[in-house]
């Protein structure tokens, strides 16, 4: 699937910024990082000792068992050689395991102590102020990115954004600063042999960052290869009575066939490289052995090197010293990752609130609801115009409908007005105020909205209802519920309003939940009430079912109504007709039908003719044809 | 005096999300080793059953070389090395040199070998599931929650991945590496050996126990980081409800204490691999110490040599890590088990039914009989089919009946229309014509043959349908009309859709008929999905259509253009129709009034207006004129 432009890569800060702001970002916890890194320097040094102290015992052994010479040791340590043999070895032993005693327990603080900078603080914070920014965006940021890729942003690209904190800069410090201990004790140890092992290692390092850059594309080719076979089969299923009722079985199981295919073959690669990288890495390591086995076992057998405290523990840094060059690798991509994970979140973060309360805005906590648009229009930013000067005063209490075509404007008038978009021209005024100059929450607050397709959160139908206003009691939760006409079916269901709906809840049918969000909506008493074409999602049955509901809703409120049923039409005081985003009829249904136009081509097609009215007994003479 | 009435509690804080416990979603992450299973598993490597059985050769032969690498080490250390033999250490050097090289070349072979197992049985396994998925009638589709078919997918099969491609050679090449050190070790001195041996018990039940710890708390930790994405995922599809009730302070203010939720797992999850960790490097730290002290002892009662005393030291590691490794591999299996026990069980889900063997196809009156000049039918000719009902019943619980003793016929070209409240069993007639489920007794006869005793998918390629919820695969508009015939052309699908009078619709789109229609065709309005689904149902050139409230959802000044075009659709074929414009029921040929499950009223719509009954009763309550104008 194409990505909207808001995505790619076209334009966005540089990775200088990008690293100058997260390098901020670390500089908001920098005690905490201090702390790693201290905790981490203690433990190097330690490691070191414990190391020491073992090639210290075997020199000891050697020395006493066959006399080799031990001189100044490079611990610059004087074992009391006036002890017993065992007291020695007692004591050399019983320092290794003091060393690995208070090892362990750093290890133990160090590891919580990286795990709470991050998983308590900053994957929290960094989550939490997405999230707040994410419900504060408009609308259009979530036309134009997929769900899936807005929860990617707050759960995978804000991890790899923190990786940035641990993975990139503390390790690049342990990095740096345990391989200059490595090397400054090896060089103490023998400076010769300490160039000769670690020839290799820029090779190793090269190798390493080489391969992982050559690798990263091909995995993230493969994580959209998997994506893809997966939404496959996701469709497949959700999709299975179109395949099964086309017959198309065959079809559908080589598409997804040939997506598993793919995934399988774009593998084989992978698995090559991956294959060819780790055997070589593991050889260059082992020609570091080779030296120092050759070379150094030369040393050793001219007596130049101590075999304890010069071989073995040289063999023993050289594995840790291979580990940590190794790390470079993981260190590159942590870079490339978390720079493509902050561009995302940043992205987020950056976004302008298009929609901001004044700084001296007028509270309004109870409007009356008069409503006025002014030479109203609206477009989107490098779009054509989508409402175009709409002029319409809509009195306390009335009742408009709107008709009109899909993309005619409809919905987005109504969502100018609790300022979902601010209007490209003109002005929309409450009670005679621009709405731009009002309190924003208030301004909401006076807004009743039911949508199209009613949308109720997975909690109960209690929380559903209060949703606007968490702390109302259930007095008032039922009052609305009996507005809407929803009381009766709630307190029929077994939990009544403590049942929890969503996936595994309880199902209601779509008058029912039609009715729970009109419920939702007159809960806070508003004198605004936007009802986007509520009987569209709803089954002709259940449809009258809501009517009930409507009404009294709409009771004593200034309403905008989108609708497309005669009966919902007939309902309001006038009619507004709306053809591409202009207002091309208005008036009442008796003027409208007087008129040629497309309100009355709708409304024929839904009226009986008289013949049948007359059969039911119900027609007045004359009485639908005005 | 007003009684003093204390304050109602407050509303107990929630999260945005509230679950229900759901015990099928409580999946065992654990399974015993089970001998059939893994035989089952790897009957899916039979493709590369050659890199198979060179694997396991190769693991056996790396399982020695690991050992002999740090042996040739401590040999040339106690011997060239502490003798001063020049010629000795060079050729130690070159010695180990080439093993090195023998070690690394042979390496490549078994990463490549094991990876490339690995992936052919996760292909198998996920075309299998695919294709038995595929072959359940809707009734599976009806019970099975999407998310657990995907997981079997993903999930299990990527645990069985790991499961075969590392389980059990590493733990071979381990365990061997393990028994060649212990040899060399044991031959050096037995006795040493000995508390060498003693220690790894420890280290196995160290291990064992906060494996087991360790997964509980990951579980833990997913499940609430699912609580996270789940919350995340309604804040997102409910963005305009919640800024147009203004809830964003509440939203962000239960979202982090979810947030915390998570971490307070992490954390917990943490601080128990932060004991794992240090305590197993500690136990070698204690091994060294103890090494030094009792074999120093040794050494210095003439009991062993130093030389044997370093070969411990070099080699004791490789029998210690293996210890931490199988450990992990084992877990890993269990894992894998509970994984491929879940896949197997939706593989061998027995079908409810299933084609009979004997079913032919329906006969074809728009394909040519072979031999006869390939005469393209013109659009909109088919002849319609003659359907059926004698006596029938269905349930979708045989023990409770939607349906009851059916009787019609809908003869060739014909429009039948349903009428009846939800639950009346107008949508149950529709899916078993379909065939979408079995009747429970009498017949279904289409063009005069029981239904059982045909193939659903030649019924299907005869049939069209178009459903109130419409359903599009993400794709371009065009690859969604293509899903009716794929063999159509460019000219054919716009044809279909002129037919419709939609045509301008569908190329007024921003790309025109290549639009992309998003996730579930969500880049569409409701009303233009609708199009596509009665285009594409159009271009299949069906004998047989299906409307199930599929106008409802349309616009009505495009339902007014669709109106005259769908009478032209219907034309000549046999239909069924729900609907709530009188104008599509006005037309039919016959109305049949369900009422639970049973036909109460038949008729033409005039007929059944004047009889007066149920039928007269509903269509008041359709077209509400109860407030006049």
């Amino acid at each position: 699937m194409s990505l909207p432009p808001s995505m790619s890569d076209v334009v966005g800060p540089s990775n200088g910024a990008l690293i100058r702001r997260l390098f901020g970002l670390a500089w908001r916890y920098r005690l905490h990082c201090l702390q790693v890194l201290g905790l981490q320097l203690l433990l190097l040094v330690m490691g070191i000792g414990g190391l020491s102290f073992t090639g210290l015992g075997i020199d000891y052994i050697r020395h006493k068992l066959d006399d080799t010479p031990m001189d100044d040791n490079v611990l610059h340590v004087a074992l009391p050689m006036a002890w017993a043999p065992l007291q020695v070895l007692g004591l050399l032993a019983g320092l290794i395991l003091v060393l690995a005693l208070s090892r362990a327990v750093l290890n133990y603080v160090l590891a919580v102590s990286i795990n709470k900078l991050v998983q308590q603080k900053l994957v929290v914070d960094l989550r939490g102020e997405v999230y707040d920014k994410l419900q504060r965006l408009s609308f259009r940021f979530f036309d134009a990115n997929s769900t899936g890729s807005i929860i990617t942003r707050v759960t995978g690209d804000v991890q790899s954004v923190r990786m940035f904190v641990d993975q990139v800069m503390i390790q690049s410090v342990i990095m740096a600063v345990s391989l200059t201990v490595y090397v400054i004790y090896m060089a103490s140890l023998s400076p010769s042999l300490t160039l000769a092992c670690l020839a290799t290692t820029p090779l190793l390092a090269v190798l390493s960052t080489w391969f992982s850059k050559k690798i990263q594309p091909s995995y993230a080719h493969n994580r959209t290869l998997v994506e893809r076979m997966v939404q496959i089969l996701a469709e497949s299923l959700q999709g299975v009575a179109v395949t099964k009722g086309f017959g198309r079985e065959p079809e559908a199981r080589a598409k997804f066939e040939a997506a598993n295919q793919a995934c399988f073959d774009q593998q084989q690669g992978i698995f090559w490289r991956v294959s060819l990288f780790s055997p070589a890495v593991g050889f260059i390591t082992r020609i570091n052995m080779m030296v120092l086995l050759g070379y150094g076992g030369w040393l050793v057998a001219n007596g130049e090197l101590p075999l304890g405290t010069g071989l073995i523990v040289f063999a023993g840094l050289l594995e840790q010293f291979s580990g940590q060059v190794n790390n470079v690798a993981n260190i590159v991509n942590s870079v490339q990752q978390s720079l493509i994970g902050a561009r995302r979140v940043f992205e987020i973060l950056d976004a302008p609130v298009e929609v901001k309360n004044a700084p001296a805005a007028i509270r309004l906590p109870r409007c009356t609801g008069l409503v006025q648009f002014e030479n109203v229009s609206f477009a989107y930013a490098g779009a054509e115009a989508v409402v175009r000067d709409i002029d319409l005063a809509v009195q306390p209490g009335q009742c408009v409908a709107i008709l009109g075509a899909t993309g005619a404007g409809k919905s987005v008038l109504m969502s100018l007005l609790p300022r979902f978009f601010d209007p490209t021209a003109g002005r929309v005024l409450i009670d005679g105020v621009d709405l731009r100059e009002l309190d924003l929450d208030d301004l909401r607050r006076n807004i009743g909205i039911v949508f199209q397709e009613s949308f109720l959160f997975s909690n109960t139908i209690a929380a559903n209802i209060a949703f606007g206003h968490p702390a109302a009691t259930r007095e008032q939760i039922e009052r609305a519920a009996r507005i809407a006409a929803a009381h009766e079916f709630v307190t029929a269901l077994p939990l009544g309003y403590d049942t929890v709906l969503g996936e595994s809840g309880a199902s209601l049918s779509g008058g029912q939940r039609q009715r729970l969000a009109i419920a939702r909506a007159v809960l806070l008493e508003p004198a605004i009430l936007l009802l986007d074409d509520p009987t569209a999602a709803i089954d002709s049955e259940t449809e009258h079912e809501i009517f009930e509901a409507l009404d009294r809703a709409i009771a004593g409120r200034t309403t905008f109504i989108v609708a497309h049923r005669l009966s919902t039409l007939r309902r309001a005081d006038f009619i507004i007709v709306m053809e591409q985003g202009r207002i091309a009829q208005r008036g009442t249904h008796a003027e409208l039908m007087a008129q040629p136009g497309s309100y009355r081509r709708v409304a024929s097609l839904q009226l009986l003719d008289g013949r049948e009215l007359q059969s039911l007994g119900i027609a007045k003479p004359g009485g639908e044809r005005t | 005096m007003i009684p003093v009435v204390p304050p109602p509690p407050p509303p107990k804080p929630m999260g945005l999300v509230h679950r229900l416990p759901d015990d099928e979603d409580q999946e065992e992450q654990f399974k015993p080793l089970e001998w059939g299973l893994m035989r089952r598993l790897f009957t899916y490597a039979r493709p590369v059953r050659g890199k198979l059985s060179a694997l396991i050769g190769l693991s056996v032969i790396r399982s020695a070389q690991l050992p002999a690498l740090g042996w040739v080490m401590a040999l040339v250390i106690n011997g060239p090395i502490s003798h001063a033999n020049y010629v000795g250490i060079a050729l130690g050097v070159v010695g180990y040199g080439l093993l090195a090289i023998a070690t690394d070349g042979l390496f490549h072979f078994r990463q490549r070998y094991a990876l490339q197992v690995g992936e052919t049985v996760v292909n198998g396994l996920r075309a299998d599931i695919f294709d038995k998925v595929q072959r359940q009638p809707m009734s599976f589709f009806q019970r099975m929650k999407l998310g657990r078919i995907i997981g079997r997918v993903t999930s299990d099969v990527e645990s069985v991945r790991s499961g075969i491609q590392d389980v059990l050679f590493v733990s071979v090449i381990q365990g061997g590496a393990m028994v060649f050190s212990a040899i060399v070790m044991a031959w050096s001195d037995w006795q040493l050996f000995l508390i060498v041996l003693g220690m790894a018990p420890v280290l196995w039940a160290i291990n064992r126990h906060f494996r087991v710890k360790l997964s509980l708390y990951s579980r833990a930790a997913s499940e609430s980081f699912s609580r996270v994405t789940a919350t995340l995922a309604e804040s997102v599809n409910g963005i305009r409800v919640t800024q147009g009730f203004v809830r964003q302070e509440t939203n962000a203010g239960l979202f982090r204490s979810l947030l915390a939720d998570h971490s307070a797992y992490n954390i917990a999850l943490a601080r128990t691999s932060a004991i794992l960790t240090p305590l197993l490097e500690l136990n070698s730290q204690f091994f060294v110490a103890t090494l030094l002290m009792f074999g120093g002892w040794r050494v210095f009662n003439g009991d062993m040599t130093l030389g044997a005393l370093i070969t411990f030291f070099l080699l004791a590691n490789q029998f210690f890590s293996p210890i931490a490794i199988i450990g992990n591999q084992y877990n890993q299996a269990l894992v894998a088990m509970a994984g491929a026990e879940r896949v197997f069980k939706l593989i061998d889900t027995v079908p409810e039914w299933v084609d009979a063997p004997e079913a032919v196809a329906l006969p074809d009156p728009r394909v040519p009989v072979a031999g006869v000049s390939p005469v393209p039918p013109p659009l909109l000719a088919a002849p319609g089919v003659c359907v059926e009902f004698r006596g029938l019943s269905f349930g979708y619980d045989p023990a409770r009946p939607v349906l009851h003793d059916i009787n019609f016929v809908a003869e060739p070209g014909q429009t039948v229309a349903l009428v009846g409240h939800t639950g009346s069993g107008k949508s149950s007639i529709i899916n078993l014509v379909s065939k979408f489920y079995l009747p429970t007794s009498g017949e279904l006869l289409i063009d005069g043959r029981e239904i059982r005793t045909l193939t659903s998918r030649s019924l299907h390629r005869q049939m069209g349908m178009v459903q109130q919820q419409n359903f599009l695969f993400s794709g371009t508009v065009l690859e969604n009309l293509r899903l009716a015939k794929p063999e159509a052309t460019d000219a054919e699908v716009r044809a279909a859709a002129a037919s419709l009078d939609c045509l301008d619709i569908l190329e007024a789109l921003p790309q025109g008929l290549l639009t992309e229609v998003g996730e579930r065709g969500a880049s569409l309005s409701v009303g233009q999905r609708q199009l596509v689904c009665f285009t594409r149902a159009l271009l299949a050139d069906p004998r047989l259509v299906m409307l199930d409230e599929a106008t409802s959802s349309i616009d009505a000044l495009t339902e007014a253009r669709l109106q005259t075009a769908l009478l032209k659709l219907l034309r000549g074929r046999t239909s069924f129709v729900v609907a709530h414009r009188l104008s599509t029921i006005r037309h039919a040929d016959l109305v049949l009034v369900l009422d639970q499950g049973v036909i109460i009223e038949r008729g033409t719509h005039d007929q059944l207006l004047a009889a007066g009954g149920r039928y007269a009763a509903l269509y008041e309550q359709f077209v509400q004129v109860d407030d006049g104008d």
